[in-house]
């Protein structure tokens, strides 16, 4: 079984966040990266599989120009086979769109029967990356995956709904996956061996291309949220305060 | 009459052969035994404990002459042993004195130097250690049967019918009760040749005479009776001899080899993983891993239990006791190299299972165990043999984080310490925050030369109860005119509990970056409010190229109190015990300076029955604080505040570790002795005694 994981590195919120000068983005230089959250969870439901029945994991992130280099030893050392870096140009933000097309091109060349991604990233929050990459692989996709069986060419995955509710699909392999949880922690690994990784791991390197991926918008403003405008805090007797009411909706014009 | 005694007196020629095969036999089974033991601790890797052999020599020959590590807190055992060992030892020597006269000199020369008065010193020197062998066996035969819990062999880790130690009950008995025999039948012996013709001389032999004279009264005097006597002494004796190498009597010369090659810097400083193993696994997983030092250290244990009722896991009903790790490793060992130890333990059930052989860290030693160890050095510090398990559980703790077999809450933490340089998963921006509530700015120590380069720590930096404390030891310092600097967010985990976690890639990349710094700043010595910090700085950084002098803030302050530059303007008057940090006290026997503080704020000092280097762990060492408690039956913290409620009138509880601050604090808490007993830091104190502000809220 071939199993491909795209990762990707997004801000590490322990550090203030800045915006840079035209507050159309994060100011960058300053920040501190670190592996998504679901990303590193859907490394591990890979590596779950691969303990579970084997497997040829192989890891793929985009080149941002930050330390990738180190989350791929650091898979690597959790026991991917195979790590891969995308070089292009993908420093700064990149839409869903742009990933998935630039991924997919790479991707599509493994013959993965299993393509896993985190659900989602706390950079963009829309949940997109699985959809669209299955739709430039051409594969069938379902997301806020939380437990994957193999069988064959099939696979059983559990998704999560609102609610506590969890729905079981049956799905023919190939398929991607966005993960929202492993069935277990993402495992820990010891800076030893992330050091021997460094020592015995290659990162291959493959040029991805997202020309013609239009993310469908732009990011015109970011702003922190902003401070409202004050309440007002209505006390007396239940009169006086059914009042004051009356009086606010009748000067608001409603 | 000669003044002499006579050897195989009236034996016939055959019985005298007899002897001799017997004699050798049981010599060649005790050396085949000990050539057994021997090839087994040659397997083993070298551990580099070869160095000034003299000075090893002399230390552990007078740990064994004096049996300080034997009496030390237990008198009984101290005494019983002192005199079976002396007993024995004399009686030893007096018997090799008999056979080099018997069969060397008189054989070969001719001659016999046991006569005339050396034989009468030579008797009343065997008869005085013969009665102090005999008194110290009945000592210990007593003692046991008392049932003292250190020697109940139950494991906390299996229930009753899992497992079978009859074994080791088996053999404390046979090895007490052939040499309380051997010592009685010997007496006999000496009584019955004296009985035959009481020759006036043997009043030398005091013992003997008297038995004789005894004897000679009932009618007790025929050759019959000396003969059949002397065989079940010789029998006795040679039976013991061939046992040696095989049962708890072996301890006898092991256990000398072990002090001897014990490492005097055991648990302070721990040792590296070489880049050879690193390779592999920084862990050990098999048996090849264990130096033959650890692997004496396996059976240099008598199971006398010391360690078993010192160690707050145990006592805290976790699956953790040190002499059951011990013990077990020896199983393991025994089982894999086939030594011929007569008396196992046993396990029924899955340890016993075939198939898949269980992995030596997680199976053979289970996580809980060894997850367990607070790393607070209590059972090295107790074992009178110098073992040293906690170097052990280490080296199997480090299998387990090499596959990271661990909880959530210690991975995360570890997590933090490689992103971020603190336990806390804080920027390490935010490492002197604390700072920020002083009315003065604390030297940046990279940036200006500093006399006193304050090494703060992790929970001293972000643990709101923590930084309250720092502020209070920055003020007192301030003013008493100590120029002192922080390394602000260039310090980083010292990394003494990551080492003791098992996390050693993680550990020497703490100790480098912190090494890079404290070398680039300008200092003439460093403190520390952390005792944890204090250890692996002053003990294991110089491994590492780090070498410096380390205070910890107790010495300092102590030293500025009796230098008058910080006056004691109010006298307190409080009753308060003082909690010994297991890094302070234990590891590193700093002990009095927290005490001559508390004296000299006039407080009076009550000692806890456990005090000083046999202080009780709080629970929060060796990576523990980052680790879920709650199934613990009572948590380490809250005996030691159930110890301090014992005392009378005590209504402060003293410490002078961060870590313990946080820990006592909850602990009195959730013992429910909230408003009973106040959890302080020594700096709270001195601070009382000096604030003019606090002194008048103490008169009102």
């Amino acid at each position: 079984m071939n199993i491909v994981v795209a990762i990707k590195q997004v801000p590490d919120l322990v550090e203030e966040l800045e915006l840079n000068d035209s507050g159309t983005d994060l100011d960058r230089e300053w920040l501190k990266f670190k592996v998504n959250e679901f990303d590193e969870h859907a490394l591990e439901a890979a590596l779950l599989l691969k303990d579970a029945q084997g497997a040829q994991v192989t890891v793929v992130a985009l080149d941002n120009g930050l330390d990738i280099d180190k989350a791929l030893y650091a898979a690597a050392a959790k026991g991917a086979d195979r790590v891969v870096k995308v070089t292009g140009e993908f420093e700064g933000y990149v839409s869903s769109h742009a990933a998935a097309k630039a991924l997919a091109g790479v991707i599509s060349g493994m013959s993965p029967d299993l393509v896993l991604t985190g659900v989602q990233a706390v950079d963009d929050l829309d949940g997109q990356l699985a959809v669209l990459l299955a739709h430039e692989l051409g594969m069938p996709h379902i997301t806020v995956v939380t437990d994957i069986e193999v069988n064959g060419s099939t696979a059983t995955v559990q998704k999560e709904y609102g609610g506590g509710m969890v729905g079981e699909f049956e799905v023919q392999l190939p398929v991607t996956l966005g993960i929202q949880a492993a069935a277990e922690t993402p495992r820990y690994v010891p800076v030893a061996k992330v050091r021997r990784a460094m020592k015995s791991t290659d990162i291959e390197e493959i040029s991805g291309d997202a020309a013609g991926a239009g993310a469908g918008f732009e990011v015109t403003k970011m702003f922190k949220p902003e401070t409202g405008q004050g309440a007002e805090m209505l006390s007396g007797s239940a009169d006086d305060v059914a009042a004051r009411i009356v009086e606010i909706i009748k000067s608001k014009g409603v | 009459m000669e003044v002499t005694r006579e050897i195989f007196r009236h034996f016939p020629k055959w019985m005298e052969l007899t002897f001799y095969i017997v004699a050798f036999s049981a010599i060649g089974i005790f050396l085949y035994g000990f050539y057994r033991r021997y090839k087994k601790y040659r397997r083993g890797r070298d551990s580099g404990r070869f160095n000034n052999l003299a000075g090893r020599f002399s230390s552990a020959l007078k740990k064994m002459a004096t049996h300080e590590t034997i009496s030390k807190r237990d008198a009984v055992a101290g005494w019983g042993h002192f005199l079976i060992f002396w007993g024995f030892i004399v009686l030893l020597i007096g018997t090799t004195i008999i056979a080099i006269d018997h069969d060397f000199l008189e054989a070969v020369f001719g001659i016999s130097i046991l006569k005339g008065t050396f034989y009468k010193w030579f008797s009343l020197a065997m008869d005085v250690f013969g009665v102090a062998f005999i008194v110290g066996l009945l000592m210990m035969i007593f003692r046991r049967a008392k049932k003292p819990p250190q020697l109940d062999y139950a494991r906390v880790d299996l229930k009753k019918g899992e497992y079978d130690r009859k074994g080791y009950t088996v053999d404390d008995k046979i090895f007490a009760w052939i040499l309380l025999a051997i010592g009685i039948t010997g007496f006999m012996i000496e009584g019955l040749r004296i009985a035959v013709d009481m020759p006036s001389f043997e009043v030398w032999s005091p013992v003997g005479w008297r038995l004789g004279h005894w004897f000679r009264g009932i009618g007790f005097t025929s050759d019959a009776a000396f003969k059949g006597t002397y065989w079940v002494h010789a029998v006795a004796v040679m039976a013991f001899i061939a046992l040696i190498p095989f049962s708890k009597a072996m301890h006898m010369l092991v256990d000398f080899l072990n002090l001897m090659f014990s490492d005097p810097m055991s648990a302070r400083r721990l040792p590296g993983v070489t880049e050879e193993k690193m390779k592999e696994s920084m862990g050990y997983i098999k048996l090849e891993d264990f130096t033959w030092s650890e692997l004496m250290d396996f059976d240099a244990c008598t199971k006398c239990g010391r360690c078993h009722v010192a160690c707050p896991a145990r006592t805290a009903g976790t699956a953790l006791s040190p002499r059951d790790i011990i013990l077990d490793l020896r199983t393991y060992a025994d089982e894999k190299m086939g030594t011929p130890e007569l008396f196992q333990q046993t396990f029924s059930g899955k340890q016993n299972g075939k198939g898949k052989e269980p992995a030596l860290a997680g199976g053979i030693i289970s996580q809980d165990r060894l997850w367990s160890c607070t790393t607070c050095m209590a059972c090295v510090e107790a074992c009178p043999v110098g073992i040293d398990h906690l170097n052990t559980i280490v080296n199997l703790r480090r299998a387990l984080v090499e596959e990271g077999d661990m909880e959530d809450m210690l991975q995360d933490t570890l997590q933090n310490l490689g992103d971020y340089g603190n336990s806390f998963g804080k920027s390490d921006r935010m490492r002197a925050r604390w700072t920020k509530g002083l009315d003065f700015k604390i030297k940046d120590a990279r940036k200006q030369e500093v006399e006193y380069l304050w090494f703060v720590g992790d929970y001293a930096s972000f643990d709101a109860r923590g930084q309250e404390i720092s502020r209070k030891v920055a003020t007192i310092l301030h003013r008493a005119g100590v120029d002192f600097g922080i390394l602000y967010e260039a310090e980083k985990n010292s990394g003494n509990d990551v080492r003791r976690v098992g996390e050693e890639g993680l550990y020497e990349m703490l100790a480098e970056e912190n090494i890079e710094t404290l070398n680039d700043a300008k200092f003439k010595t460093i403190f520390t409010t952390d005792p944890h910090s204090l250890n692996t700085i002053r003990n294991e950084y110089p491994d590492f190229g780090g070498n410096y002098t380390i205070l910890h803030y107790t010495e300092l302050i102590a030293n500025l109190i009796k230098d008058g530059k910080i006056p004691i303007s109010n006298k307190l008057n409080k009753r308060v015990t003082y909690h010994d940090p297991c890094y302070l006290g234990r590891y590193n026997g700093e002990t009095e300076n927290p005490r001559d503080i508390v004296n000299a704020l006039g407080c009076d000092l009550v000692e806890m029955p456990r005090n000083r280097s046999n202080s009780f762990c709080c629970g929060a060492g060796g990576g523990r604080i980052w680790m879920d408690d709650s199934h613990m039956t009572e948590r380490p913290s809250e005996n030691r505040i159930k110890e301090a409620l014992s005392l009378d009138g005590v209504d402060v509880f003293v410490v002078s570790c961060p870590k313990d601050y946080a820990m006592f604090t909850d602990a009195v808490k959730t013992s429910g002795n909230e408003g009973k007993i106040e959890v302080m830091d020594i700096i709270d104190l001195v601070g009382e005694a000096v604030g003019p502000e606090e002194a008048a809220v103490e008169e009102a």
